[in-house]
């Protein structure tokens, strides 16, 4: 039987950089809510309280016998939530102690308010005028941003106790995303369809933002790697000459920005993007790793855009919720077969580990990732 | 003029579309008038079908849909009972407060003629099962965007199966969070992410064509 002859770093760069590591990188996006299922907490504990919420990362992650990388350090709670723009709902405040968090679709952004992000920008509005009409009465918002450096200087310290790879401390969301979310789904669309002028100036002035933001984080924490997230513009939602002109430019301009400075970017790319792959492959090879949610077929994704972008994935949360361990393992041996056998993967949950996942699942997930290869 | 109206919604002409729609509802037949509107949708429906529309298209459509009927309500009213192709029990069951595809389900359902009961969000099982006793309808859907709400889904289903009203509907699923899985957790007859494909499968169980 082999063994393994890389540590956790060099093992997710080889796949990266997509060449065969010695096995394949395993890394779920352990967020609290899945977190909290696995260790035995309650939701309302997890999402209310931040330092619970890192807790249960870290005790899922030693329970489990560790991974190789945690890509998202920082646990994603009531604080970060509301940098979704949207109105949250948590457990424990509007939903019973054991629903996770989620958040309201509504227009909290309105038509008139483009032109106050193409002129102040969005960061400016989000940080003195849209925060105040998302947060709830009884956040006190200096107090919550406060909280969240605090976490992040103990995220910091107690993974870098860990045998596991934590390359990414800075993110944002697609300006694209942003407005979906804040705008709401079905008025942003009606935005692109019926006024896409306005739309299409006020992303002009966010991609500039967004690049400065993260190019600022990734230089202050010394990442590597920049977490991006889009969930409503792929071919699931819009036709290609929508996406081209309102998602995919400004993309190209996040990702070269970024790898001119040497970071990669990991995209987390919810619903299906089927239609979009030969897009992917225009971006300069080995810049980005895309993470898709089960809903993409990832084994056509390999096929077209293999040797070129690192794949992530794609374990979907109804197989890790309702699943059998030997369904999970079936699934994760046949990534490892078809999509990794020659690099370019790192096994990963579809989206976060589900609030109701199994914990024998889970450990089917991260078993069978780190030892498939060296059983054959 | 009535394929103008049906034109006007299929390519998204949102302004004369209801122009046109609030001019001629006040002078003619508003049954007309509504069945040119799900004309426009079916157009759009199969559009989707061969690729050439997409979830976006289907949501602005469904949109203008709405607000047509919402125009034509009274009109409709006052001319007597609509004739519905079927009916459909829709929910989002407790836990989950996501609506957007449950509610794009359902426009495009009534726009196909279907007689919608939307439940909304954060429905407990035992609503679902009131309803459906009390409309039995030919579909009961689901729709589902975060797993927590599989046991609430399970709970329902196999109260229905308890109370004998399981064999008298078709049960649907959909949502990002549902795959083969979930079909077969909750013993149902459909499983889709995709809001058309949904609709196709309806008009195929009140069509008869999944009759055994």
């Amino acid at each position: 039987m082999s063994r393994e002859t890389m540590n956790v770093e060099e093992r997710v760069w080889a796949a990266i950089n997509l060449e065969k590591p010695d096995r394949l990188p395993v890394a779920p996006d352990c967020q609290p809510a899945g977190a909290a299922k696995l260790t035995g907490r309650t939701q309302s504990v997890v999402a209310n309280d931040p330092e619970e919420a890192l807790n249960a990362e870290l005790e899922a992650f030693d329970k489990y016998g560790g991974w190789d990388m945690y890509h998202m350090a920082v646990p994603s709670t009531n604080i970060n939530t509301l940098f979704l723009g949207m109105k949250v709902k948590l457990p424990g405040r509007e939903l019973l102690d054991n629903e996770p968090y989620q958040v309201v679709e509504e227009e909290v952004v309105k038509l008139e308010d483009y032109n106050n992000i193409i002129e102040g920008g969005w960061q400016n509005f989000f940080m003195n005028d849209l925060l105040y009409r998302i947060a709830h009465e009884s956040d006190n918002i200096p107090e919550l941003i406060n909280k969240i450096q605090e976490i992040v200087q103990k995220a910091f310290q107690e993974w870098a106790k860990r045998d596991t790879y934590v390359p990414c401390w800075a993110g944002d969301l697609h300006p694209f995303f942003k407005l979906s979310l804040t705008r709401s789904m079905i008025k942003f669309t009606e935005d692109l369809y019926y006024r896409p002028e306005i739309v299409e100036k006020a992303l002009d002035r966010m991609v500039q933002e967004t690049i400065k933001t993260v190019i600022d984080k990734v230089r202050a924490t010394g990442s590597k790697i920049a977490w991006l997230c889009e969930e409503r513009a792929g071919g699931f939602f819009y036709p290609l000459p929508i996406f081209e002109k309102y998602w995919w430019k400004y993309t190209v301009q996040i990702v070269d920005a970024l790898w001119s400075e040497g970071i990669i970017s990991l995209w987390h790319l919810d619903t299906s993007w089927d239609k979009n792959f030969h897009y992917f492959k225009k971006l300069p090879k080995g810049s980005v790793i895309l993470h898709f949610d089960g809903t993409t077929d990832i084994f056509a994704a390999k096929k077209e855009l293999g040797g070129h972008l690192c794949l992530m994935g794609d374990v979907h949360p109804s197989l890790l919720s309702l699943g059998k361990p030997e369904d999970v393992e079936n699934y994760v041996k046949r990534l490892i077969d078809e999509v990794s056998y020659d690099g370019g993967l790192i096994l990963s949950t579809g989206c976060n580990v589900p609030a109701a996942i199994k914990p024998d699942n889970f450990k089917a997930l991260v078993d069978t990732g780190k030892n498939y290869e060296f059983s054959k | 003029m009535a394929e103008q109206l049906t034109n006007l919604l299929v390519d998204l002409k949102n302004e004369k579309f209801l122009s046109q729609l609030k001019d001629r509802a006040t002078k003619e037949d508003p049954v007309k008038i509504l069945d040119e509107c799900k004309r426009g949708m079916e157009i759009v429906g199969e559009r989707f079908e061969k690729g050439e529309y997409f979830l976006a298209e289907l949501m602005l459509s469904g949109q203008l849909f709405k607000e047509a009927s919402a125009i034509l309500e009274p009109y409709l009213l006052e001319s007597g009972a609509q004739e519905y192709r079927g009916t459909i029990v829709l929910a989002t069951l407790k836990g989950d407060i996501h609506d957007l595809g449950k509610d794009i389900f359902a426009t495009l359902a009534r726009a196909h003629g279907f007689e919608v009961h939307d439940l909304g969000v954060d429905v407990p099982a035992s609503t679902v099962v009131d309803k459906v006793k009390e409309v039995q309808p030919n579909i009961l859907g689901y729709s589902c965007l975060i797993t927590t709400s599989f046991e609430p889904m399970k709970e329902a289903t196999e109260e229905i199966e308890r109370e004998g009203l399981r064999e008298k509907l078709k049960l649907t699923v959909g949502g990002g969070a549902t795959d083969e899985f979930t079909k077969k957790y909750l013993n149902a007859d459909f499983q889709t992410t995709d809001a058309a494909e949904g609709i196709n499968y309806c008009l195929k169980v009140v069509g008869g064509e999944l009759n055994e």
